[in-house]
């Protein structure tokens, strides 16, 4: 246990003349005057930060604070200038006040706002980092369960891709391309200031994937949502940081980009109270093409003889049989999905409050998978004395989450496809049928019906997440605020295979593993702003800060099996030998920071800041790694040399350059650990991993510039960013060769992590945004995203080569390979020229895996198979002709939202799609690889390579040792689509009617998601994502659970 | 002013007072759920127990995936039609084959935990742990190090030898080492064990039996020298091992055997570690996948394991079914194939093997290291059974003397003897003037789905192992005619698939694989 020794950052000598220092400043004050305080806000009750509190004809000032307060000294006939850029200034005549609370309107070309970045919030014109902003409103009424779903296609930069339709599964979240090989590419999230990690595979911690289930490795893909537990209609405001300037603040966790979410806050007034719901269908998008019973049927007839099995006397005559079972059918089904959200909110002068419950409910496409959620918030913010306030943000959720096997070649997705029609699903009494002749059993592949219905693997997750802070008033200019910030987890994972029979199948012991994970999380952090305006022009923002945080986890996993019955399944009633395996561990960071803004005249501004870092996960003397940033803006339009050039408005650049760093890596990789497994004679102690003392921070530089511009009296606004990312000393585990470290073995020792190589990612976002003035009855805006980038390796050890392998039918293959001078996994494996059609293309081909020219049913090359090319022209095919055989990466990604509002009517369209990215489809390859028996196939098989069918379009018939189905660019394909995610259309009941019932607002709406996909993608979907977050297998579709299209309708009751 | 101050300064500073402390301890983070390589070894605890893992996790790959699938289908013991091993009957294995990059990558792990053990032992452990603790662990790695050598320099011909993986590790591009470096190199081990390891006699305190002994070394080192062709010292080191009374024939009947055993009995879990065995594998019983002993799984049919593994990968071949001279006579077949309708009364309680086995067309199914369900076998869970697997017996033991005698080794009768007190045990009659033949025959039964077979075949050299590999039955019976016809399978190798070939990724990612062997150099 590590014990709290207390200390303090800044020695009381240091503070001490601090003071010192602020009280003479105070001191130059004239003695007549007295303390004014108030709050400013906008028309809506909503704070504003950064106002400009000018005592008139003086250079006295001073500027709001995050709740929009200020003080100032003055005397009674003194008049207060309040301005704040997007407002009309407005005037005060003290007099006998000692509050003046004003209220600003917005001017005429008002598009300001206040954006949250890093430790604070600045106004988006000054802002010279880059930030995307997702705008709330349009994501209020999506039927989407989890908050990094919603944001798919709101950000420029931002690509989002679900990797699974499961309810509650994990999604990739990739800020500005690729960063890191093995480590995590998620962002780091930020929740009303704590810092959760996006890595759904814990890389970082316990090195264990929530939702393993005892799966072990190659199970599929199961990763679950990191942000699942967050309830999106809790959520105020979401802010992206991407380019290092913004996010060097963050420091050792920021490499990937750090999305800020800011929760509601109660707004001053009458309390308010919000009902909303929602119902909807889910519905099963489309399904793959498979083959019926008789198609099936002459299948089987045929490879029966190439593998001289006897004959199924049943398939005789196929033009007798009916259709079969349709398993895709039976797995797929409509499913329901609901959703209640309670809130109430309201604020005083010194009070506000939110206070929140929500239930949601969703039941899976396939059946046996479901997800609910039960959240409920609470965010209190008080005034407690002129020179303190406090507050907190608390969230309390469970979510329960029952999951299927899938992306997998064993999967259910899989199995509905690949198994057999000629299977019924039941037998007439009930029970689940299976195989029942010993080739059959042999051959045939598991009921996934009784798969889906009777392993049960329940996952809950309860987590409570909070903040809790004091900020005092030190004196007009500076604050002081700490902050406590905890995510305290716990998953309870329970899985059991029952005992079953079906057909000849039988499974005579039934097994229960369980799984308790406790994760906590704390953060602790001290943050001293000083904030001041010089004259007119002059504003100086200086933040110090510091930050201790630690991470631990601890878990226990135990089996029994052997129950007598499959009716109560409890640890230690079982008779099998009981098994149990803890683990624990801890991990902590060190943190200093300082920033200063400084801006001129709302004209220049300048932004440096240093964080300085240390880390638990490296060796003494390369604990502690430091990242600088730096960036300027220049608003453009402010000079006074523009004032008579108004067809381009708003006109800023900007750019920056900052380093982030990286450092989630397993514990202890600076040492070496041992295993202890259980062996025959007594516990063994396995050398575990390779030491790398040397290990250090992965560090990523980022130069980013960008230009926003207005039209059109700015209603049409742009903002293009170009950026240079260079992640160096990249964090890899480095398995250079098998024979080293014993590879994917049992008792292999792991590879060391080093610090290996330099990426690069270069890129351009734009955004462009459109709106009607809001003076009519019909309003319209639209905003465009627009994101490319181009992933570069520049350096990796040696000639180095990293191979992305994936289980596909229980064989490891080499699916992607990543090199220097090109980007991170592309696909590689052989080119197919064609098939070998007629003795002439035989004479004079090269050899093709030394399988000689022969006719023979296998073993041999022969007319029918496929014709690789021989890419390095040697005369033979082999292992070195493979070749890049498709990209992944997309050329660019897109979003395109558009909101119409007519007198009472809204209709919002959001669209989203990916161009020009290449998807392996995996499941195809199994589906025609025509060289297995008592297994399915897609219809196109029958059109096999026979003498009778010269011009086949697949190749023949073989077993399964067939190079036919080696990886190759016949399972490449576009994977460029453009979907209808969302459709709304909403109708707000007018305020002459529901005033009359007590009401504030009552809006009904309806909404289809996932609407409609272009593509030409054959799979069930074309938006596939990192295979477990992996970054070596983007794209790769392993029976990907398909998205379903939900149709639902609302209510938002506001009373 | 000033009072509001100081009420300010107090707060502040009492926040800050609850920072905790970044002295060295709060970024300091061990492992707390694991030992640390550099905390380990301080007792003779630790020091005996250090070997353990060495006997088991990093050999289940080879054993559990690979080790028949060279053995017993590529040598035509046995044959399958299963996806992934299929290419080991019809020798179409390329370096890509994930079953075979799986025996590369498994004997290296083993490799790669003993050098890790053999290098840290001498710097970590404790003065206080005696010398002879340590040197016998040194003893027992260096033998399983060997192990792993032999295998890898019998299947893939020349490989880089690594005596210190951490020299490597970030060093992509290693030569291979000949194959007489190969087996200098093993030699040296076992040299070395057998100087260092302690000296036993296998007593029926089975237990004690489970690790190797200086007598094991001395046992492995004859069989080098035999493939070595060194006839002389494989016949004066197996002699050695047979006077000097360490090792039991269990069910012999000479001065050497033990009358309680039988060679049906061999193969039960609860006879793990009878005195027959030399050096054998020792399987866990956690059930935890890789744990255990993972070849029932692929050997026994459904319903045998009491899980739902089972799944009669491969089945015995009508070549060695006919091979036996007598199937009622020779007590091997019973404990080696399952006939349909055969009744085994320890296995699950009572077993009546299926009319309808047929295991991948060969109409029989198999009995050696098919050991039944967890209740009635000790424990294990599917794909992990706690039965041990043997790398060498004495059983073999005495046909290498047996064969090094009849090549002029050493006492031809001595190795008469010893061939007959091994098919004694097997109920089959003494032959008095064997000839290597015989020897070879006797191997291939004696020793039938415990891996040896293929190795014995490409050992008579290339001219007799493609001869005799092309006329080997590898067919299946056709049940459609009574009684049952074959329909005929036979594959013919070339010269190169007498070895096979290195993973194509490791030559990939070691393009030195491909150059010629450099030769190693001693210290």
């Amino acid at each position: 246990m590590h014990y709290l020794k207390f200390y303090s950052i800044f020695s009381t000598k240091v503070l001490g003349k601090l003071f010192v220092l602020l009280v003479l400043c105070s001191a130059s004050q004239a003695f007549a005057q007295k303390t004014v305080t108030g709050t400013v806000s906008d028309a809506n009750g909503t704070p504003l930060l950064g106002v400009n509190v000018l005592i008139k004809g003086t250079n006295t000032g001073a500027s709001t604070d995050f709740d929009g307060q200020y003080e100032i000294r003055a005397e009674d006939s003194n008049v207060i200038v309040f301005s704040y850029v997007g407002f009309e200034e407005k005037e005060e005549l003290i007099g006998s006040r000692t509050q003046i609370d004003v209220t600003l309107t917005e001017s005429a070309e008002g598009l300001d706002e206040v954006i949250v970045i890093g430790y604070g919030a600045q106004l988006k014109e000054d802002i010279s980092g880059s930030v995307s902003t997702v705008n709330v409103e349009e994501i209020e009424n999506i039927p989407q369960v989890g908050i990094d779903q919603l944001m798919q296609g709101r950000a420029a930069g931002v690509s989002i891709t679900k990797n699974s339709g499961q309810p509650g599964s994990a999604v990739s979240v990739r800020i500005r391309g690729v960063n890191s090989i093995t480590g995590s590419s998620e962002p780091l999230y930020i929740i009303d200031g704590v810092p959760i990690s996006g890595d759904s595979r814990n890389i970082a911690t316990s090195g264990r994937s929530i939702a393993d289930g005892g799966l072990g490795e190659g199970s599929g893909s199961t990763g679950v949502s990191p942000l699942a537990a967050l309830n999106p209609s809790d959520i105020a405001s979401i802010n992206i940081l991407k380019d290092a300037s913004a996010t060097a603040i963050y420091g050792s966790r920021g490499s990937n980009g750090v999305v800020i979410i800011t929760t509601k806050k109660g707004k001053k007034g009458e309390g308010k109270l919000s009902y909303s719901t929602y119902t909807g269908i889910q519905r099963p998008t489309n399904r793959i093409d498979v083959m019926n019973l008789p198609q099936y049927a002459e299948l089987q007839n045929t490879i029966g003889e190439i593998y001289g099995l006897n004959e199924q006397i049943e398939f005789l005559n196929p033009s007798l049989l009916g259709s079969g079972t349709n398993w895709q059918r039976a797995i797929f089904d409509d499913a329901l999905m609901t959703n209640h959200e309670l809130s109430f909110s309201g604020g005083s002068e010194d009070i506000n409050y939110f206070v929140s419950a929500g239930y949601v409910d969703q039941e899976g496409t396939v059946i046996g998978s479901s997800f609910d959620r039960i959240t409920i918030r609470a965010n209190v913010n008080a005034k407690i004395k002129d020179w303190l306030s406090a507050g907190i943000s608390l969230t309390g959720s469970r979510t329960n989450e029952e999951i299927t096997l899938n992306g997998s070649s064993n999967g259910i997705i899989s199995l509905s496809l690949l198994n057999n029609p000629a299977t019924a699903i039941y037998n007439p009494d009930g029970s689940f049928a299976g195989p029942t002749t010993p080739d059959e059993i042999a051959f045939g592949l598991r009921n996934p019906i009784a798969e889906a219905l009777s392993i049960r693997n329940d996952l809950r997750r309860d987590r409570l997440l909070g903040n809790i802070y004091a900020e005092f008033k030190l004196h007009d200019n500076l604050t002081f605020r700490t902050e406590f910030g905890g995510d305290f987890g716990n998953n309870l994972s329970d899985r059991f295979q029952p005992t079953f029979s079906y057909g000849a199948l039988d499974r005579g012991t039934n097994l229960l593993s369980i799984r308790r994970e406790n994760n906590d999380f704390w953060i602790l952090k001290n943050l001293l702003t000083y904030n001041n305006s010089f004259g007119d022009k002059h504003d100086l923002t200086v933040l110090l800060g510091q930050e201790s945080q630690e991470s631990s986890w601890q878990g226990v996993i135990a089996q029994d099996g052997d129950f007598v019955s499959n009716d109560v399944p409890i640890l230690g009633t079982g008779n099998a030998n009981d098994f149990t395996d803890q683990y624990q561990g801890s991990s902590a960071l060190q943190s200093f920071f300082g920033r200063a803004i400084y801006s001129f005249d709302n004209r220049y501004n300048i932004t440096a800041s240093v964080r300085a870092d240390g880390s638990s996960k490296f060796a003494e003397g390369n604990k502690w790694g430091y990242f600088p940033s730096v960036s300027a803006s220049w608003r453009l339009s402010n000079e006074a040399f523009m004032e008579d050039f108004d067809a381009v408005q708003n006109i800023k650049l900007y750019g920056g350059y900052g380093e982030v760093g990286n450092q989630a890596i397993p514990n202890f990789a600076y040492g070496a650990r041992l295993n202890t497994i259980s062996t025959g004679t007594g516990t063994g102690f396995e050398f575990a991993n390779f030491a790398n003392p040397d290990l250090t921070w992965e560090s990523s530089t980022q130069t980013n510039l960008g230009l926003d511009f207005g039209l059109f009296d700015s209603r049409l606004n742009t903002t293009i960013e170009v950026y240079n990312k260079i992640s160096k000393d990249f964090l890899y585990q480095l398995a250079v060769t098998d024979f080293i470290t014993g590879g994917n073995s049992p008792g292999a020792i792991t590879a060391p992590w080093v610090n290996l190589g330099e990426m690069e990612n270069q890129g351009i976002d734009v955004t462009i945004n459109y709106k009607t003035i809001r003076d009519t009855d019909f309003t319209w805006s639209s905003t465009l995203t627009f994101s490319h980038y181009k992933n570069t390796v520049k350096e990796l050890l040696g000639d180095l080569t990293i191979n992305g392998d994936l289980s596909l039918n229980q064989s490891n293959q080499n699916i992607t390979f990543t090199k220097v001078g090109q980007p991170i996994g592309l696909f590689y494996g052989y080119q197919v020229e064609g098939l070998f059609r007629s003795v002439d293309d035989i004479n004079g081909a090269p050899v093709q895996f030394g399988r000689p020219f022969e006719d023979a049913l296998f073993s041999t090359t022969w007319l029918g198979d496929i014709k690789y090319k021989d890419v390095n022209g040697d005369g033979v095919v082999n292992s070195d002709d493979r070749t890049v055989i498709g990209n992944p990466h997309p050329d660019f990604t897109y979003g395109f939202q558009n909101s119409f509002s007519y007198k009472d009517f809204d209709l919002s369209i959001f669209l989203q799609g990916s161009y020009g990215n290449d998807i392996f489809n995996a499941v195809n390859r199994t589906l025609t690889a025509a060289n297995s028996y008592y297994v399915n196939q897609a219809p196109s098989v029958l059109d096999y390579w026979s003498v009778d069918n010269p011009n086949a379009g697949s190749p023949r018939l073989a077993r399964n040792d067939t190079p036919n189905i080696n990886i190759s660019d016949r399972y490449i394909e576009d994977g460029s689509y453009l979907r209808i995610q969302n459709v709304t259309l909403g109708y707000n009941l007018p305020a002459s009617t529901i005033d009359r019932i007590g009401l504030n607002k009552l809006k009904i709406y309806g909404s289809i998601q996932n609407l409609y996909t272009f593509t030409d993608y054959s799979g069930y979907d074309p938006e596939v994502g990192a295979y477990n977050q992996n970054a070596l297998l983007l794209g790769v579709d392993n029976g990907r659970y398909p998205s379903p299209r939900t149709f639902t309708l609302g209510l938002n009751v506001e009373f | 002013m000033k009072k509001l101050l100081k009420a300010k300064l107090i707060l502040v500073m009492s926040a800050l007072l609850f920072v905790p402390s970044c002295s060295g301890d709060f970024l300091e983070r061990p492992p707390e759920d694991s030992y640390s390589v550099a905390d380990f070894y301080q007792t003779a605890d630790q020091v005996q127990n250090s070997t353990n893992h060495l006997y088991s996790r990093p050999w289940f790959n080879f054993i559990t995936n690979v080790a028949w699938c060279i053995g017993e289908l590529s040598s035509g013991n046995g044959r399958t039609w299963d996806p992934r091993n299929a290419d080991f009957t019809n020798f179409a294995i390329t370096g890509q084959h994930n079953t075979l990059t799986q025996s590369w990558e498994s004997l290296y792990a083993v490799v790669a935990q003993s050098n890790t053990l053999i290098n840290t032992l001498p710097e970590a452990v404790s003065g206080d742990v005696p010398q002879e603790v340590t040197n016998n662990a040194l003893g027992e790695a260096r033998f399983i190090r060997a192990t792993a050598y032999f295998y890898l320099v019998r299947i893939f011909g020349s490989v880089p030898i690594i005596a210190d993986n951490t020299e490597y590790v970030l060093e992509p591009v290693v030569p291979r080492n000949p194959i007489e470096d190969v087996y200098e190199f093993i030699k040296r081990d076992l040299e070395f064990a057998v100087a260092n390891c302690y000296s036993k006699t296998r007593g029926s305190n089975f237990d004690l039996n489970a690790k190797v002994s200086s007598g094991s070394a001395k046992a492995m080192l004859a069989k080098i020298y035999l493939y070595e062709g060194d006839n002389a010292m494989a016949y004066q080191l197996s002699q050695e091992v047979i006077d000097s009374g360490e090792f039991k024939l269990y069910g012999g009947d000479a001065a050497d055997g033990d009358p309680s055993g039988s060679y049906y009995d061999l193969f039960l879990t609860e006879n793990d570690n009878n005195p027959e065995s030399i050096f054998a594998l020792q399987w866990g019983t956690s059930g935890q996948y890789s744990e255990g002993n993972g070849l029932q799984s692929l050997f026994a049919q459904s319903g045998v394991t009491g899980f739902s593994d089972g799944y009669s990968a491969i089945g015995p071949s009508i070549d060695l079914q006919e091979s036996y001279e007598d199937k009622e006579q020779d007590l091997r077949y019973y404990a080696t194939i399952m006939d349909p309708g055969s009744y085994y009364p320890d296995l699950n309680g009572g077993y009546t093997v299926s009319e309808n086995v047929d295991h991948q067309g060969t109409n029989v199914g198999i009995k050696k290291y098919v050991v039944g369900n967890a209740s009635t076998n000790g424990g294990g869970g599917e794909q992990s059974y706690p039965n041990n697997t043997y790398i060498l017996r004495y059983g073999e033991l005495l046909l290498i003397n047996a064969e090094a005698a009849l090549k002029g080794g050493g006492s031809v009768a001595n190795g008469i003897e010893s061939l007959n007190k091994v098919r004694r045990r097997a109920g089959l009659d003494n032959i008095a003037n064997p000839t290597l033949d015989d020897v070879f025959h006797e191997r291939r039964i004696e020793l039938a789905f415990e891996f040896e077979f293929w190795y014995d075949i490409v050992r008579q050299g290339p001219e007799f192992a493609l001869n005799y590999l092309a006329n080997t039955e590898r067919g299946t019976y056709n049940d459609d005619t009574t009684p049952p016809t074959v329909t005929s399978e036979t594959y013919t190798p070339n010269a190169e698939d007498l070895l096979f070939p290195y993973p194509s990724n490791e030559i990939q990612n070691n393009p030195a694989l491909s150059e010629p062997p450099v030769p190693y150099e001693f210290e």
